[in-house]
């Protein structure tokens, strides 16, 4: 394995056939293919499926709150829609949206014609199909109801006797073992199947953001097994961990959820922004200067913000020690997240770009963003903690982050490799349009909120009155979050319309630097025909170079979106 | 033609450019009076430290979101302009120097952070008047969540639902503890938020300036009466606070001997 011919182009052509049809039915191929690109599509689809019913309990929710003394829902309805709500942005959207992108593009990325472990990326997709589907037959008979963190004792058999509790307990554990198993084969892949040449300081933001997610997933994901798996042995073997009058303790509880959570955050954080530097390194049409700040920041978030998880204990009887502890941690995240917003906005702001869908929502992503973090800074202090947690001011803060990072961000990178995915382009006017009424949606929906949050007004209550002095917040908040279903509709609409109704998109149509772009639009099953040799950071433009008989040169440099063809 | 249509949008942009930015100067002026009429009236030398510290926080916040988000805005702004093909390279020198200033804001940031919670976690001292209270004890009352009430037991053995009663310029603790599942203790005037969890004792302190009504409702869910939960504390001179107390336990005390005495007679004393 020690010599690589070190030509350029690629100079090791392999057989390879694309016109042998496979005779079985499309379902058949679809439920035992081990292609990573097959089992990241069943993902994506659900996680957008997902996205649409978590908007749409949002929605039931906001439209409880938008009067005082409403009587929309009952309490127990309320409760069952928010905890509902929760396990499906977390588990069923966001977490698998981040999955299933690196687990499509990183392969490509790195030049493999295969994960390392496909059969452990299918049982993984099977298990988070499983758990999605256990949560939401829990409908047929009573959906879970202890809130979006289902805190023991609420949540022992004792408190909460019907199944609800034990479907969100299956659920999410059968989401989260298929997920670390994804993230096991991503990182092996990653670690063992780069392309000859891809040295880690040659490697893509994403295959360093799939590296980074994946270690993190595989220290937080055992964690979160290990306290529902706890929980579920208190509740039906009556078990003692958590049950506070026994001698559990509910405390234990706490610190293992919010070391999962914390991290899914992290994880989330990551992920889109390695994909937003992807975009932007491509839009600007040069390597990002602070390649290297970037990368160590994306690792120093996974570190220190998943260490900050006691940030959401500040009124937890906990050593005060320990709440200092978090704080210095979740302050010291300024500098990792600093340092990336300003590497991209200056990148950005210093280059000539044609303004297309992929960095339009980037863009919207860093905005929505950047208000959740700035605000999540003062809300980790003990002082203001103690005054604003669970009140909807830490709503607002986590959402814009999440709704920034997952629903913006996962629309950035949906529609940046959309033409490699499907083989279509997505439509631009439709992508524009719902992306302005998705961005004003979210900045309507979520505003308000922290008004009605320093108020006071608790999350875990299904209503409010007219003497709590929030009433016109809820109202603005409810129009906004039926705006922003408006638009999320919109944008979901449009990767289902511009599937059938795009122009045929050519392989490589943004112009891009990594090996993605080589493979066709969409890309085989074995992904190359011939696997290139890697000399820089910037593979595919090398190849492009290499491919036009003129020496490279700066002219050569076109506008992004221009579309150029390769092979 | 071409030029004309396409300077339009162009302009429609600059217009929208404008009116977010005036937008975000207004809302950089109007904060701090946002702030200020927002914060729940502070009724503890507590809150009243934290107050302060989320009016300082919230002009930081306003300003960083207004700086973060008008760059982006001119960063995406739609042009088309010469770009020298190394001036990405002079970024790199940057680097150093903005995660140095980020670093010192962080640090300056925990800092006042620290500071601002240690003071508010401190245990006021108070001027008591209360009986057989010295003037530096505290006055501890247990505060029990149950599904879904607030239960306070007194000192002097009285208990009472919903409605805690304390004496001014006294520094009360309160024993958060929990006879079901965790509830949150919410009374944004006095104490803020304190969980009281099963099997462990969360202890706060606090001292009422003046004397008033302050209430809050539970903050962590407890189940379906979760919104029903309230806590509504009374604050009031010392003298009323023992008169009170004394009149609860001599209520609870003639409660209790009219059951004996009823069960007795049930029972066909002679």
């Amino acid at each position: 394995m020690s010599s690589y011919p070190n030509t350029m182009p690629p100079t090791r052509p392999e057989v390879a056939d694309h016109t042998v049809a496979d005779k079985r039915p499309r379902w058949v191929q679809l439920a035992t293919s081990a292609d990573h690109k097959v089992i990241s599509m069943i993902m994506m689809t659900v996680a957008f499926g997902s996205l649409f019913l978590a908007a749409v309990e949002l929605v039931l929710i906001r439209l409880q709150l938008a009067v005082p003394e409403n009587v929309f829902l009952t309490a127990i309805t309320y409760d069952r829609l928010l905890s509902v709500y929760g396990a499906t942005a977390i588990f069923l959207f966001a977490l698998p949206l981040c999955f299933a992108l690196l687990y499509y593009v990183v392969p490509l990325q790195i030049g493999t014609r295969s994960t390392a472990l496909p059969r452990l990326g299918q049982t993984g997709l099977w298990l988070f199909l499983l758990g999605g589907f256990v949560l939401y037959a829990s409908f047929l008979f009573t959906p879970p109801e202890a809130g979006i963190n289902p805190l023991p004792p609420l949540s022992e058999i004792t408190f909460t006797s019907n199944n609800g509790i034990d479907a969100w307990i299956v659920s999410t554990g059968m989401v989260t073992l298929g997920l670390l198993m994804i993230a096991i084969d991503l990182l092996v892949t990653v670690r063992h199947l780069r392309a000859p040449g891809m040295a880690w300081r040659r490697a893509p933001f994403f295959v360093w953001t799939a590296a980074i997610v994946s270690w993190l997933f595989v220290v937080i994901a055992p964690v979160f097994l290990a306290a529902v798996t706890m929980l579920f042995i208190d509740r039906q073997a009556g078990g003692g961990f958590f049950g506070g009058g026994v001698g559990g303790a509910p405390l234990l509880w706490q610190h293992l959820s919010y070391i999962f959570l914390t991290g899914a955050y992290m994880t989330i954080a990551i992920t889109f922004l390695g994909a937003i530097s992807e975009i932007v390194q491509n839009f600007t049409n040069r390597e990002l200067p602070g390649r290297r700040v970037i990368v160590g920041s994306l690792a120093a978030i996974a570190v220190i913000g998943t260490l900050a998880w006691a940030q959401n204990m500040i009124t937890a009887p906990i050593p005060v020690g320990f709440k200092y502890f978090a704080m210095l941690l979740s302050i010291s995240l300024i500098v990792p997240f600093g340092l990336i917003f300003w590497n991209l906005i200056s990148a950005v702001s210093s280059a000539d770009f044609n303004m297309r869908a992929p960095l339009r929502y980037a863009m919207g992503a860093l905005s929505l963003a950047s208000i959740g973090l700035i605000v999540e800074v003062s809300q980790s202090t003990i002082a203001i903690g103690s005054q604003l947690q669970q009140t909807y001011d830490a709503w607002a803060a986590t959402h814009f982050t999440l709704i920034g990072f997952a629903v913006f961000g996962g629309f950035a990178a949906i529609s940046y490799w959309y033409p490699k995915i499907t083989g279509r382009e997505l439509n631009e006017d439709r992508a524009r349009i719902s992306f302005l009424v998705m961005f004003a949606g979210t900045i309507i929906a979520l505003v308000p909120l922290f008004a009605a949050g320093v108020e006071g007004q608790v999350t875990d209550s299904y209503r409010f009155f007219s003497s709590d002095g929030v009433s016109a917040f809820n109202l603005i908040a409810s129009i906004g979050t039926l705006v922003l279903f408006l638009g999320l509709i919109m944008a979901i609409g449009n990767l289902i319309v511009s599937r059938n109704e795009g122009a045929m998109a050519t392989p490589d149509p943004w112009h891009g630097d990594s090996l993605e772009w080589l493979a066709l639009s969409p890309p085989p099953a074995h992904n190359f025909d011939v696997l290139p040799d890697v000399r820089s950071t910037r593979p595919m433009r090398d190849i492009r170079e290499s491919l036009s008989q003129d020496p490279p040169a700066i002219e050569e440099e076109s506008p992004a979106g221009e579309t150029q063809p390769v092979a | 033609m071409a030029p004309a249509l396409l300077s339009r949008p162009r302009k429609i942009v600059q217009l929208v450019t404008a009116l977010v930015g005036s937008l975000f100067g207004l809302a950089v002026i109007a904060s701090p009076a946002l702030a200020l009429s927002l914060n729940p009236e502070a009724g503890s030398p507590g809150i009243e430290k934290i107050n302060t510290f989320h009016w300082i926080m919230f002009i930081l916040i306003v300003i960083a979101i207004a700086v973060v988000n008008l760059a982006i805005l001119r960063a995406a702004r739609p042009r088309h302009r010469y770009v020298a093909v190394d001036e990405g390279r002079k970024a790199t020198g940057h680097q150093l120097r903005i995660g140095l200033g980020l670093g010192v804001l962080a640090l300056a940031i925990f800092t006042t952070a620290t500071v601002f919670s240690s003071q508010a976690r401190e245990i006021p001292a108070g001027s008591s008047q209360v009986a057989g209270l010295n003037a530096d004890d505290q006055l501890e009352i247990t505060v029990t969540g149950q599904q879904w009430l607030w239960r306070y037991d007194y000192p002097n053995g009285a208990f009472s639902y919903h409605r805690l009663v304390v004496p001014s310029d006294t520094t009360v603790a309160l024993d958060l503890v929990s006879a079901d599942v965790i509830h949150g203790w919410n009374v944004p005037a006095l104490t803020g938020k304190a969980q009281a969890v099963p099997g462990r004792t969360n202890r706060i302190y606090f001292r009422a300036d003046e004397e008033g009504v302050h209430s809050g409702r539970a903050s962590i869910l407890s189940g379906q009466g979760t919104a029903w939960m309230e806590s509504q504390v009374d604050v009031v001179s010392p003298d009323v606070y023992e008169e009170f107390t004394k009149q609860l336990k001599a209520d609870i005390q003639d409660a209790q001997d009219a059951v004996i005495e009823e069960n007795q007679s049930a029972e066909g004393a002679p």
